[in-house]
């Protein structure tokens, strides 16, 4: 099977002053394509840390990652900014709409740094996206004129919009009502089966696991098992015994 | 490249509407900016003005485009503006044709004029001199047996008139200050003028009594006599062609081959008029175009003041006749009843607000017809003494043809404070060796039997060495006067050696004596520098050293004054901008500081580096551009409404500066283009520093920016 994530023996320190803080701790992860994967762990457990490896904004104190065949270390600043733009969505915890854009104009945004189509395919797309995502009619409007999930689904929309192979999603449902974070999730995982899009997302919210094709469980920086969506669930949305 | 356009639409729009956004910060930075290019545009607007004008002033006046001495001078040559009355000390140039051939040997060099540069105090129409002059003429003619009786006795009157007066004056005199304001000598030589016994012989006898009158008499009525002139020798001919603004007012130029001397317009109104007509011309034009009340002018009372006390100037020339005259039109005048003239004249200058432009007109029209307005009268000689280059006193003769002005610069004194005079008769006061002189020298030798004499021994023989005192030397018909007392003495012509004045001259004498300097008119003033060098070069190989220098150096002060200004306007517009860098510079920190957020999220969408350095550069740029454009076109306005209405020249500098009464700057295409340069450069300079910021920025702060 096709990796199209490879984390190998991956540690990450952060610097404070003169203590050195382990946030990832030895990590090994692969990720097929067209996986729905969960990475599940209390705060501070390192989530994000991998997520931001994964997505090519940080590089490893230590270890590799390979994202769809290229090993991040070895990339330039140009390079991965390359990568990030044509392989790689990000749907952010809070979003990150750049306010002073559209809804259209933000979704469009990467499309334009692309520089590969017309303005008209990218019209086409743009608003197809929306339509997917159900804010076709706040096209014109400013993301500080939608609500949270409203916001959201422009971020999806965004992260989505170049057809990339990869779609990273940090804590996507955490700032969402319940009914919303789930039409988000449901939107997420059709378009995992139609577009055939991989997504890591973060969670530590139980009820999200249950769509994910698996779950990896971090602890401390590292990685406690990695199980399907049933075994989490069933264990009772505390899957490293340490409540969240 | 549609991919470019594309990115570049929203690189402009994110730009746009992030200064939108905040429109105070960017409305604070525009204003600066604007500022700046409006201060560029008007500042640059009128000093390029000012210069043209100015320009065209000196070098229409005397300067020309170029100015040529010789390069062995101890001084540098000023032609105007000099601070000091001393003219510069050159070395003069011997043969002013080779100088000639040599200049336009320069294929840029359109004319040559050849000029010294002097300055001479001259003895000119003491009233009472010109009364006693006449009257001496009257009298030698009744005792030849003309019938002038009634003429001599008019002019006896008023000799005796001017003694009254001057008794008067005396009286107050040593009544205001004190006993020892005036000598007893002179109070006795009035006494002696007023006493019955000069005036019973004089009838039969009148020499010894005009003697007296002129020599101890006249002096006391000296109270503006010294004139100080500064004068320009030249070809007439020649100075006229090439300073084509030179026009003359009075009277005729000098004709070709005749000595003669033209008054600067502005000399002879200030220094030649009757102080009390210039008085009331300058409260005239006070009141007309300075819009000055007497009421609130300080000055303008000042001299109502010095025309109310001082009117012993017009009193020496009212004979029996004319003080007749004058009491009855100011008594009508004025409704008085007074009888003393003094009186009414002082009552008649003592102008309010009111009574002024009345009064003004009455002077012209009624008293001034019967007034001597200018001591020296077109047609008149003028004696001028001056200071050899070796320090012998000098004095020649001239006709006074007229006076002139430069046109468009009437009211400047500093195009109007040099007067004209016919080059061979400059050279003689020089002290050159002209013609005459050598012919003179060539006597000298002679009689010494003397072999070689220089050019100093000939002088010190020609004009004696006043400095003993005595001996009075060979050529020299003059009486031995001290110095001080030559100064004193005001008869004008009494000491002239020789009278030159009728004499003409060959013209061919002016291209073959010496010159000071010559001013150098061009083809295309564009080259003027190149052609400096060409005329240092061609002097050179010719054996004529030379120093060539602009009309800017050649004026001095003068010409320096706008790279003066020029000078503070950049400093200013340099400081604004350095105020405006930080300022801006400032704002896009901030600006960037608060979109950290935003510039992470494109950063992580996969925007690079150079994608966010354009997206400031923008807008610092579209600010720049917006509001530097703003500034550029008000400006433009500003100077549009300037040129219509025009900037007043205050005073005489002003109004050389802008060569005539008011400046019309005008705006050239360079004053926009060098406003909207600094802007732009300001703009992006100011962007350099915000944009690294921006660049450290890395995507990670965009993930975390939860935190
Ligand atoms: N920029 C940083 N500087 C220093 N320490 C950091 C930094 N980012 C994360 N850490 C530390 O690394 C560890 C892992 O952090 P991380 O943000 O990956 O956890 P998380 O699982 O995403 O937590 P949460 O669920 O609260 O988002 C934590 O102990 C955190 O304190
Ligand atoms: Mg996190």
């Amino acid at each position: 099977m096709n990796h199209i994530v490879s984390v190998s023996n991956v540690s990450k320190n952060y610097n404070l002053g003169q203590v050195v803080v382990p946030a990832l701790r030895g990590v090994s992860l692969d990720v097929a394509e067209g996986e729905f994967l969960a990475i599940a762990g209390p705060s501070g457990s390192g989530k994000t840390t991998l997520l931001n490896l994964v997505g090519c904004v940080d590089t490893p104190s230590s270890g590799t990652v390979t994202v769809d065949g290229k090993q991040t270390g070895l990339l330039g600043e140009r390079e991965l900014t390359r990568l990030r733009l044509h392989t790689i969505g990000f749907i952010f915890q809070s979003f990150n709409l750049v306010s002073v854009l559209s809804v259209l104009q933000n979704v469009e945004l990467p499309l334009l740094l692309q520089r590969a189509s017309t303005a008209r395919e990218r019209q086409r797309r743009v608003l197809e996206l929306l339509d997917r995502v159900g804010i076709r009619e706040y096209s014109k409007h400013r993301p500080s004129e939608l609500s949270g999930g409203q916001r959201q689904r422009v971020a999806i929309a965004r992260a989505l919009v170049t057809r990339p192979k990869l779609v990273l999603a940090d804590e996507p449902t955490a700032n969402l009502d319940s009914v919303t974070g789930t039409n988000i999730l449901n939107l997420m995982k059709e378009l995992n089966q139609s577009e055939k899009t991989t997504f890591i997302f973060s969670t530590h919210d139980a009820r999200v696991w249950a769509y994910a094709s698996a779950v990896v469980r971090l602890a401390d920086g590292q990685v406690q098992d990695r199980v399907s969506a049933e075994e989490a669930v069933r264990a009772g949305g505390l899957p490293v015994g340490r409540p969240a | 490249m549609r991919g470019y356009l594309d990115t570049l639409k929203v690189i402009v729009q994110i730009a746009l509407r992030n200064l939108f956004a905040s429109r105070l910060k960017t409305l604070i930075v525009g204003g600066i900016i604007l500022f700046g290019s409006l201060l560029v545009v008007v500042g640059t607007a009128l000093v390029d003005s000012v210069d043209a004008s100015m320009s065209r002033s000196v070098i229409g006046s005397v300067a020309g485009h170029i100015q040529v001495y010789s390069a062995k001078s101890k001084d540098e040559l000023t032609v105007m503006g000099g601070m000091n009355m001393e003219s510069p000390d050159l070395t003069p140039i011997d043969d002013f044709a080779a100088l000639r051939r040599t200049l336009l040997s320069v294929p840029n060099v359109n004319a040559v004029v050849p000029m010294g540069l002097s300055a001479a105090m001259v003895t000119a129409g003491n009233t009472v001199d010109v009364v006693l002059e006449r009257l001496r003429d009257l009298a030698r003619r009744k005792l030849a047996g003309e019938d002038v009786q009634a003429a001599y006795e008019s002019e006896k009157d008023h000799v005796r008139q001017i003694v009254t007066v001057l008794s008067a004056d005396m009286d107050n005199v040593r009544k205001i200050q004190n006993e020892k304001a005036i000598s007893q000598e002179d109070v006795d030589a009035v006494a002696k003028a007023a006493s019955a016994e000069l005036w019973a012989g004089f009838d039969s006898d009148p020499y010894p009594a005009l003697e007296f009158l002129e020599n101890r008499i006249a002096p006391l009525a000296s109270d503006a006599d010294m004139l100080f002139l500064r004068y320009l020798g030249t070809d007439v001919d020649a100075f006229a062609k090439s300073f084509d603004r030179m026009r003359i007012v009075d009277g005729q130029p000098i004709p070709r081959g005749q000595r003669g001397f033209l008054f600067a317009k502005w000399v002879y109104e200030q220094q030649v008029k009757l102080k009390t007509a210039l008085r009331l011309d300058r409260i005239n034009d006070g009141i007309s175009k300075r819009s000055k009340t007497i009421a609130r002018s300080e000055e303008l009372q000042r001299w109502i003041k010095q025309n109310t006390t001082e009117v012993k100037e017009i009193m020496l020339q009212l004979d029996g006749q004319k003080t007749a005259s004058f009491r009855r039109l100011l008594q009508g005048e004025l409704g008085s009843q007074e009888n003393d003239v003094a009186k009414l004249l002082a009552e008649f200058f003592r102008v309010d607000d009111a009574n002024f432009a009345r009064r003004y007109h009455f002077f012209y029209d009624r008293l001034a017809p019967q007034l001597e307005l200018y001591r020296v009268r077109v047609g008149d000689m003028l004696t001028i003494k001056s200071f050899t280059r070796t320090g012998y006193v000098q004095s020649v003769k001239l006709r006074v043809y007229g006076t002139f002005v430069f046109q468009g610069l009437e009211e400047s004194h500093i195009a109007g404070e040099l007067n004209l005079m016919d080059m061979v008769s400059f050279r003689e006061l020089y002290g050159s060796l002209t013609p005459e002189r050598a012919r003179e020298v060539q006597e000298i030798k002679a009689m010494a039997g003397m072999k070689e004499v220089s050019r100093e021994q000939a002088e010190a023989e020609l004009f004696g060495k006043q400095d003993l005192g005595g001996a009075a030397s060979v050529g020299s018909a003059q009486r031995p006067v001290d110095e001080a007392e030559t100064a004193l003495r005001s008869l004008a012509g009494r000491q002239q050696r020789v009278d030159r004045a009728s004499q003409p001259y060959d013209p061919a004498q002016l291209e073959q004596g010496d010159v000071l300097n010559a001013a150098v008119i061009v083809r295309d003033p564009g080259r003027i520098s190149q052609t400096i060098k060409d005329i240092e070069a061609a002097g050179a190989k010719a054996g004529i050293p030379l120093h060539a220098i602009t009309w800017q150096k050649a004026s001095g002060l003068v010409g320096q004054f706008v790279t003066m200004i020029r000078a503070v306007l950049y400093i200013s517009v340099l400081i604004i901008f350095a105020v405006a860098l930080v300022i801006i510079n400032n704002a896009l920190v901030m600006a960037t500081l608060e979109r950290m957020p935003e510039i992470g999220t494109l950063r992580a969408v996969g925007a690079q580096r150079r994608f966010l350095l354009s997206m400031l550069l923008v807008e610092a740029l579209a600010v720049g551009v917006l509001f530097g454009s703003l500034g550029a076109l008000l400006g433009a306005g500003i100077v549009g409404v300037i040129h219509a209405v025009g900037i007043p020249a205050a005073n005489d500098i002003l109004y050389f500066l802008f060569s005539g009464p008011r400046l019309h700057p005008s705006l050239s295409p360079a004053n926009v283009i060098i406003s909207l340069s600094i802007v732009l450069a300001v703009s992006a300079i100011s962007s350099i520093y915000p944009g690294l910021l921006a660049m450290r920025v890395s995507p990670r702060q965009a993930m975390q920016s939860d935190d």
